[in-house]
């Protein structure tokens, strides 16, 4: 089918071109529609990979190259795309649940149809292979597509020829046609003058002209594209551990947790939710409790020494503290902790009782004791105190054995041995609940027995407690890929921009046995482009009017 | 200008073949942040009571039987004697029993084995950071390790037999 390329003209094209890159004849004429405007497209050149003879990576190139197959892709992702919006993917869940555990909340809320969706992996489209395979091909025929097409259409607008052939100017959107003004030079020099006037750039050889302006708007797509690969790459960059975190933390006031999988503490200082005033309420609310603000006062560490040592604390520098609310996240190196939710939770953190003689009436301390990770020996005045045990939520096991419920301090007891005065050498045991109520509801005295009318231990005041009301949740994240999207989104704007706001106008002229013929082109806007050249050539003395131009609308 | 030609695609696809099969590859063969038998455990490095720091890699090459417990669990309490008496039995054999205590302070822990007569080495979980790692959501969790690494079985729930211990123990130590 292209067995001969080259032109009349002597230029010798590739393979697969239209028209001849040299003088613009039409090169692959069938003879019905050689009257019909041309088909200007890349300015007619053949795509680089166009090969008689194509080889396996030929193949693959030219697979990718076509237009056609990423149509097909973006159509076939979007729809992928969009099928993955049906139901909410399995990412939604804080906690990560099991195949069968994922397949039966499907199977509950969305019933048949969510389990056929969850089993045919719906619920984890976008980073499912097959999904990413696409995007994959996406970028690959982004790629290929924009070079076989750049490259020589750069090629071919760098060194244009001046004189086309005339039936590459007759055979323009724009055209006209007329006898050839008696001065010929004289003329171009003011048509010339015109064209400048409208910021073109004017060349001639002889008696042919050649003006372009905005060329650069020709790029626009391709810098949309490169724009457009970076965003991609963004896309799969999320996919590699380290560039990606989404993970949850529930933290009581004065906690401290690391955060996993990093060398991060953070410290819930205190956590605060203010609530509407029934006043800022519509009457259907009234009464309830709606949330207005919450906020976790937030410190973050950096683990500085002993970070791998469980037998040791580890050493924390504060980095960062920060009032972390809803869209204010605190925000380190990349690391964002949001504020999510939160829950009520009556806890205490430390109290500090005293130890009362009974007897005597005398007050001893107060000494300090901290829910989680309390000192193990006590000395307070006369007395010595060593923790045998710590039940952190008290309650009795089956085996009628004291035992914890959770590991939160809900109902808080501490085992004491204690030695001190009217007490045996070996000391006694002591159950101290600091919890009022859990001191009634255990009955604390009775099991204490004897040792409950030698001394008590109990908290003098609120100011020697305290206590966390709630539990704060923080959504922790790192999305290093988010930059790389926004560069790329950049881009891609000002790739759209260049191409949508400038149009690339071409015009072309030659005289031919006393026949002035004029052909312009432009990628878009032909309306403004024959307004152009008919105000030049009114300017340079001929009448034309903007509609005779158009060669779309010709009926000969 | 040819041979220039050639040398792009090969870069280009080269190039894709590189990032396009790195991600491909890691939404394919991404392991499931769930642990099933065949995975192998994730690796820790925990303080026993005593003090003494434990890495998972000095139990490499022994079948490992890994019980995450807490006082707060009853069946973890109710489980106790059972892995104690098992591990009498197996230890000389070249099983090793860790249980792993879920975050609690060691006084709590150390304190309830001591009540329990449980010998077999107790590593201290901080944080709640190795459970996270193991993806544990029920207590207690076991997990049957054979010599070559690799999960034999995890148990979720409790509390295991003697019986069902053994049954386990003798699978692991049959894989070599």
């Amino acid at each position: 089918m292209f067995s001969n390329t080259k032109c009349e003209c002597g230029h010798q094209n590739h393979v697969g071109t239209v028209l001849c890159e040299s003088c613009g004849k039409p090169l692959t004429e069938t003879g019905a529609d050689d009257f019909a405007p041309l088909e200007m497209r890349y300015d007619g050149v053949a795509r680089r990979s166009q090969k008689e003879n194509p080889d396996l990576i030929d193949r693959v190139w030219n697979f990718f190259s076509s237009v056609k197959i990423a149509v097909w892709l973006i159509v076939l992702t979007l729809v992928a795309a969009s099928v993955g919006t049906l139901y909410p993917q399995e990412n939604v869940f804080r906690e990560t649940l099991t195949y069968e555990e994922l397949s039966q909340y499907y199977r509950e809320n969305y019933g048949k149809a969510g389990e056929v969706y969850h089993a045919l992996g719906l619920t984890h489209v976008y980073s499912s292979w097959w999904f990413v395979t696409l995007l994959v091909m996406i970028g690959t025929s982004l790629v290929i597509c924009s070079l076989d097409r750049v490259l020589p259409l750069y090629r071919a607008l760098s060194k244009q020829q001046i004189r086309k052939h005339l039936q590459f100017i007759t055979r323009q959107q724009v055209v006209y046609a007329g006898p050839a003004p008696e001065d010929r030079d004289a003329w171009l020099e003011r048509f010339g003058e015109q064209l400048k006037k409208r910021r073109y750039k004017v060349w001639r050889d002889g008696d042919a002209l050649m003006a372009e302006k905005n060329r650069f708007s020709r790029w626009g797509p391709y810098i949309n594209h490169i724009g457009l690969i970076i965003f991609l790459l963004a896309v799969l960059g999320r996919g590699v551990p380290a560039w990606n975190m989404d993970q949850y933390m529930y933290l009581d006031d004065g906690e401290t947790e690391q955060i996993p999988g990093t060398n991060y503490y953070v410290k819930n200082e205190k956590f605060t939710v203010e609530f509407y005033k029934d006043s800022e309420l519509p009457e259907s609310l009234k009464g309830t409790l709606r949330p207005k603000l919450f906020n976790t006062e937030a410190t973050l560490y950096e683990c500085t020494e002993s970070c791998d040592d469980p037998t040791k604390e580890p050493v924390l520098r504060a980095v960062e503290t920060h009032n972390i609310q809803v869209n204010h996240p605190l925000s380190y190196h990349g690391l964002k902790l949001y504020q999510t939710d939160y829950s009520e939770n009556q806890r205490l953190i430390s109290v500090s009782p005293v130890i009362i003689n009974k007897k005597t009436g005398e007050k001893y301390g107060p000494f300090y004791l901290p829910m989680r990770n309390p000192a193990l020996t006590y000395d307070v005045g006369p007395y010595n105190l060593t923790l045998r045990d710590v039940f952190l939520d008290f309650g009795i096991d089956a085996q009628g054995r004291p035992m914890t419920k959770s590991r939160d301090p809900n109902a808080p007891a501490f085992v004491f041995r204690i030695k001190g005065p009217d007490l045996p050498e070996t000391g006694e045991t002591y159950i101290y609940f600091p919890n009022r109520v859990d001191k009634v509801r255990f009955s604390q005295d009775q099991l204490n027995k004897s040792v409950a009318d030698k001394l008590d231990i109990r908290v003098d005041s609120m100011e020697n407690v305290s206590f966390s009301n709630y539990t704060t949740t923080l959504n922790v994240r790192v999305d290093r890929a988010m930059p790389f999207v926004w560069v790329g989104a950049s881009i891609f704007m000002i790739g759209v921009i260049m191409g949508l706001y400038w149009n690339h106008r071409r015009i072309w002229l030659r005289f031919d046995d006393g026949i002035l013929s004029l052909g312009a082109h432009t990628n878009k806007n032909n309306y403004g482009l024959r307004t152009e050249v008919a105000a030049a050539l009114n300017k340079a003395g001929l009448s034309v009017s903007e509609k005779s131009l158009d060669n779309r609308r010709k009926t000969d | 200008m040819k041979k220039h030609r050639k040398t792009i695609q090969y870069i280009v696809l080269a190039f894709v073949l590189l990032i396009g099969g790195y991600a491909v590859g890691n939404s394919l063969f991404a392991s499931s942040p769930v642990l099933k038998a065949g995975d192998k455990p994730p690796a820790f490095k925990l303080a026993d009571t005593a003090g003494n720091v434990h890495d998972s890699s000095e139990y490499r090459g022994k079948p490992v039987i890994i019980n995450f417990w807490g006082t707060f669990c009853p069946p973890c309490r109710d489980e106790m004697p059972a892995l104690q008496n098992v591990y009498d039995k197996w230890k000389d054999k070249g099983v090793q029993l860790i249980g792993i205590n879920l975050s609690e302070d060691k006084l709590t822990a150390e304190s309830f084995a001591r009540q329990v007569g449980a010998e077999f080495p107790i590593l201290l979980d901080r944080n709640r950071q190795t459970e996270k790692k193991f993806g544990l959501k029920q207590y207690p969790t076991t997990f049957f390790v054979r010599a070559d690494g690799t999960i034999e079985e995890i148990l979720i729930g409790g509390p295991l037999t003697e019986e069902q211990i053994e049954g386990h123990i003798e699978k692991i130590m049959n894989a070599k």
